[in-house]
């Protein structure tokens, strides 16, 4: 690992570009009548390109609800989610996995890799998925930033947690995705790992210009990002610029969490 | 415990009906088995009880004596006897509307009397009375569309013709020999006349007591009531049945071993899947022998829920199968179908000790659970590398090498017939152990081979897919190893087959190049030297003339010596034969034509009477004996049996003059139809000759062997489906183990239609791997077999068959994967991926 991704965050804006993604007065309800639960209601939120955003909110919030819906993973209730011209809420599944496969990159908290694949055939894997041919040279930059050189031909078995998340993110990189999103990409690992993974993720919004919009519950990991938006009960509350650990945590805490 | 078991069970109904009908469909079919036979069974004992009621008292001659015409008067003359009456049977062969004797073999004769001893059922007109009435069996009726009022032609033991009125038809089929060649009846006299038997074979009372009749017709007879002749009469029949049974038990068991290794696969994988559920079991307390209890009750109640599912399914299936027989007119009588005591018995039994052995290896891995592992983050179940251990290495080894050693014994070594054929089957049983224990090792391997293709050429999905096949070995090969017992013995019966015929067709061709052989009906109870059975001279002498024919020889065999002497067959063939009509080969001297004063015999022959060359045996025929030296011992697939005789010393010992088979060659630049025309029409005379070309002999025989090789498929066919329901079944348990990696694939951009093709493909990929693994083991064994069968054994293989094995096991596995990649497809990406 170099030592820039354990440098403390530093202070860097971007939001005067446009929007990479957004959602319109989005809500999304589970069930019916008496037993339904609005888990999002009436979310209005854009996501700057080449712009690091945190979402954050307590626990049923409904912050990743939010993600799964902005990903096209979920369908919404109503409102509308735009991704560049696409608008997902009008795609049937089919052009929803289209859309995820060429344009879309994610991070999960855990199981982020398929077993039975090396760590290299992991990250090709949605290169492959859509066919599209693979930049040599941006492969190698990628892996050498993630600094997975000496792994490639692990399974994942075979690595560890840290590394494991490493290989996610080389794999949302090497597609180029319009977006990234990232659910607790952090949540399984230890703090060092964790701030490694983080840094990494910064790193690629500063110098290869990618977007990503992040999930956390953890402030320090919020406090890498660019902005932070704050969810409670299925509703943007609040939003913070340039954070910091501190200024999250206080702003959390405002929020009663 | 219990508690805890019967509620995990009702909380998976749908996984407790998968792996319940995998025992479902091999019950069913043992249940289906019973029904059927019972029924066959029960319902010919029901007309041979009604049938028997008829009769207060019957004669019948102690094993294989006849009742002479004097016994009954003896009969009629106790005491309280109101009628008695001598059954008269014989052969008399009806002449059927083309002119020639109906079937195979003659008719049988046999007298029915009319009146109240009639024991056969009339279906229209009357019982026959008087020298110019007959009544026919209703099914030779039916075929040969004979009716009552219609005149037929019956032929008398001399091969004389005689016309009949039709007055009645009578259902014979319960009685054997009437029922396989079909009947005529007459009233005693004429039943005596036609067929020329003195005697009765039974003699049928009305009246007195059975103590009576017994005391009058003296021990050497039996004399038994209504009700004991049909006891008597059923046990004969049961005797077919039982061997259906049998048969048919046989295919069941193959079915349950089948349903075996599905139940196990099953459970090992549950268990694997529930490894956090027994440990949490085992952190609240549960023992070691609890847990283990616990897996064994759910095998119980599957096998219960199975085995009832499988009578049920039985019932179905054995009532299918009695509206099939019944559909054809094979006079048998059916009765309804029904479970008896014995039948849900064994059903039952054999399901759940079947469900209960195949889960006691799971169920002592999951007493190895340790309660920490409730705690521990997922490792996957099943999955790694597979190391052969040193136990499964020995074993691998012994069988192995013991299989293929034995078989290959048995298949290449000197010895040819039935012991090296037990032989190869023993290896190849051996053999097939040493798959299983090697298996796991093998499915990496094979799956690389059998994925190259699909992988190449099927995209990311497939390549994953095969990847997916690979991943946990020892499931795999318990599910493939499943699906190779029934290609591997489907393959076994088709090259056999295949190199029967291959067989049969080679030696014709080298031995015996013959285009006609023209014979008499045969059998009908009469010994091959009886006059009825011979060629006529002059019909030999029209054959010769036929400008149609080259070659035509003449066999002819001589009758048995009047006392004593062997069985051995005594032949003349026409001397010119030798070499151009029948090509043997010699095993000791010369095998020519015999000159004057020697002989040649068949080597089977010559084993077991001790011939040997040089030696000058005494030949004994009906004529009288001659001292005869042995020029040679010969070999070949020729239907020449016995010792051959040169024709001047078989005059010496035979008195027949007439042929018992005629071969003849087309001559050169004729058309074989037309020939055969000639032939036809120069045979036209005699009713009761047959004129067999080889191209229909062959024919012939090639059909039956397809036709006994698609009943074999049909049978195997069920264990080849309760292995594609073990695919489907581990397929939806692996299903349910990467809920959350099939999410991920699907959140990357996998289509619901890619993923649902990488299942697909998995499945096909797995029942390849079983099927190449059959098709190699029965293929490799049937050579065998073959081999050892005999000296002359030709091996084909049936390469369209085979492949057709495979594609049609690719195809099914693709099916059986249907079900499960609709599931996986469906699940939602959002719910699957917080899953576990």
């Amino acid at each position: 690992m170099t030592s820039m991704f354990t440098n403390p965050p530093a202070t860097h804006g971007r939001a005067a570009e446009p929007a990479a993604v957004v959602a319109a007065e989005v809500s999304k309800v589970y069930g019916s009548g008496d037993a339904a639960v609005h888990a999002l209601r009436g979310v209005s939120v854009g996501f700057a390109r080449g712009a690091f955003t945190a979402i954050m909110g307590p626990s049923g919030s409904g912050k990743s609800t939010l993600m799964h819906c902005l990903a096209g993973l979920d369908t919404v209730s109503g409102g509308r989610v735009t991704l560049g011209d696409a608008e997902l809420t009008a795609m049937n599944d089919k052009q929803l996995t289209l859309l995820r496969r060429d344009r879309i990159g994610f991070i999960f908290q855990a199981f982020n890799l398929l077993p039975t694949l090396t760590a290299e055939q992991n990250i090709l894997l949605p290169l492959e998925l859509s066919g599209r041919k693979l930049d040599r040279a941006w492969f190698d930059q990628v892996i050498d930033v993630v600094g997975l050189r000496e792994r490639l031909g692990h399974r994942p078995n075979e690595l560890s947690g840290g590394q494991q998340q490493r290989v996610a993110c080389a794999r949302a990189l090497v597609a180029r995705p319009e977006v990234i999103f990232a659910d607790e990409p952090t949540g399984n690992l230890d703090s060092r790992s964790g701030a490694e993974v983080l840094g990494f993720l910064r790193a690629s919004v500063r110098e290869m210009g990618r977007t990503i919009v992040m999930v956390t519950h953890d402030p320090v990991a919020a406090s890498y990002a660019d902005r932070v938006v704050f969810l409670r009960d299925g509703q943007i509350v609040t939003e913070l610029f340039q954070p910091t650990p501190d200024t999250v945590l206080d702003r959390l805490k405002s929020l009663g969490a | 415990m219990l508690k805890t078991t019967l509620a995990g069970l009702a909380a998976h109904r749908l996984r407790l009906l998968l792996t319940a009908l995998a025992i479902t469909l091999g019950v069913g079919f043992i249940t289906g088995t019973f029904v059927l036979t019972d029924s066959m069974k029960s319902g010919v004992d029901k007309t041979f009880a009604t049938s028997a009621d008829k009769v207060d008292v019957a004669v019948l001659p102690k094993d294989g004596g006849e009742l002479p015409a004097s016994l009954l008067a003896r009969v009629k003359g106790v005491s309280g006897v109101t009628a008695a009456e001598g059954l008269v049977k014989g052969s008399a062969a009806l002449v059927g509307r083309d002119g020639k004797a109906v079937g195979d073999m003659p008719t049988v004769g046999m007298s029915v009397p009319s009146g109240p001893l009639l024991r056969y059922e009339l279906d229209g007109g009357r019982a026959p009375n008087g020298p110019s009435e007959t009544v026919l069996d209703t099914h030779v009726a039916k075929r040969e569309k004979f009716k009552v009022g219609d005149a037929v032609t019956v032929l008398d033991h001399k091969n004389k013709p005689h016309r009949f009125t039709v007055v009645g038809l009578v259902d014979m089929g319960m009685d054997r020999d009437a029922g396989s060649r079909g009947a005529v009846g007459f009233d005693a006299a004429t039943a005596s006349a036609m067929t020329g038997e003195k005697t009765f074979t039974e003699i049928d009372v009305l009246g007195g007591t059975r103590e009576a009749v017994a005391s009058a017709v003296g021990p050497d007879n039996d004399a038994l009531t209504g009700k004991g002749l049909a006891q008597r009469l059923s046990k004969a029949n049961g005797v077919d049945t039982k061997i259906l049974q049998t048969g048919l038990l046989l295919f069941g068991m193959v079915a349950m071993l089948v349903s075996a290794l599905v139940i196990y696969n099953t459970f090992a994988i549950l268990i694997a899947q529930r490894t956090r559920e027994m440990a949490l079991l085992r952190c609240v307390g549960a023992t070691r022998r609890q847990v283990f209890g616990g897996v064994l009750v759910e095998a119980v109640v599957v096998g219960l829920v199975g085995s009832l599912l499988g009578l049920a399914a039985g019932l179905g299936l054995g009532a299918g199968a009695l509206g099939v027989i019944g559909s054809f007119d094979t006079g048998l009588k059916l009765a309804g179908p029904g479970l008896t005591v014995r039948t849900v018995l064994v059903a039952l039994l054999v399901g759940v000790v079947v469900t209960v052995v195949s889960a006691l290896l799971p169920a002592r891995a999951a007493t190895r659970v340790a309660p920490i592992a409730a705690l521990r983050s997922d490792l996957e179940p099943g999955s790694g590398r597979f190391r052969l251990g040193w136990i499964r290495t020995i074993l691998t080894a012994l069988f192995g090498l013991g299989g293929v050693g034995l078989a290959g014994y048995g298949g290449f070594g000197a010895d040819k017939g039935e012991t090296p054929m037990y032989m190869v089957a023993l290896g190849g049983m051996l053999f097939f152990l040493a798959v299983v224990a090697a298996m796991p090792a093998l499915v990496r391997p094979l799956g690389r081979l059998v994925g190259a293709f699909p992988a190449k050429a099927g995209g990311v999905p497939a390549r994953l897919a095969v990847q997916n096949a690979q991943r946990s070995p020892r499931r795999t090969a318990t599910t493939t190893i499943a699906l190779t017992i029934g290609i591997g013995l489907m393959s076994l019966f088709s090259v056999v087959a295949a190199s029967g015929t291959a067989t049969t067709n080679a030696q014709l061709d080298k031995h015996f190049p013959v285009d006609f052989q023209v014979e008499s009906q045969f059998g009908g109870g009469k010994s091959a030297d009886d006059p009825s059975r011979r060629i006529p001279a002059d019909l030999v002498t029209n054959l010769r003339a036929l400008p149609q024919l080259g070659q035509v020889t003449e066999s002819r065999e001589a009758g048995r010596p009047k006392s004593g002497g062997s069985g051995m067959t005594v032949q003349t063939v026409t001397a010119s034969a030798f070499g151009s009509l029948i090509k043997v080969a010699a095993d000791a001297g010369t095998v020519s034509a015999p000159k004057p004063g020697t002989l040649i015999v068949d080597n089977e022959t010559a084993k077991s009477d001790g011939y040997r060359v040089g030696q000058t045996v005494q030949i004994r025929g009906d004529r009288g004996s001659a001292p005869i030296r042995v020029a040679g011992i010969f070999h070949g697939d020729v239907p020449l049996r016995g010792v051959l005789l040169n024709e001047a010393d078989f005059g010496r010992v035979s008195a027949v003059r007439d042929a018992s088979v005629v071969w003849a060659k087309v001559k050169p630049g004729v058309q074989v139809d037309d020939a055969r025309r000639a032939v036809d029409a120069a045979t036209k005379g005699y009713p009761t000759i047959r004129v067999g070309s080889m191209a229909e002999l062959r024919d012939q025989f090639t059909q039956a062997v397809n036709t006994l090789l698609m009943v074999f498929g049909g049978l195997l066919g069920l264990a080849i489906v309760i292995a594609l329901f073990g695919i489907a079944n581990t397929l939806s348990l692996s299903v349910v183990e990467r809920t959350r990696e099939s999410a991920l694939l699907r959140a990357l951009g996998l289509t619901r239609r890619q993923l649902r093709r990488m299942l697909s493909v998995e499945a096909l990929v797995m029942s390849v791997i079983g099927a190449l693994t059959g098709v190699v083991l029965g293929v490799g064994f049937g050579w065998a077999a073959t081999s050892a069968m005999s000296e002359s054994a030709v091996f084909a293989v049936p390469y369209l068959q085979i492949i057709g094995f495979i594609v049609l096991a690719g195809v099914a596995g693709v099916v059986a994967a249907v079900m499960p990649a609709r599931r996986a497809a469906k699940a939602s990406v959002v719910e699957s991926l917080s899953a576990g």
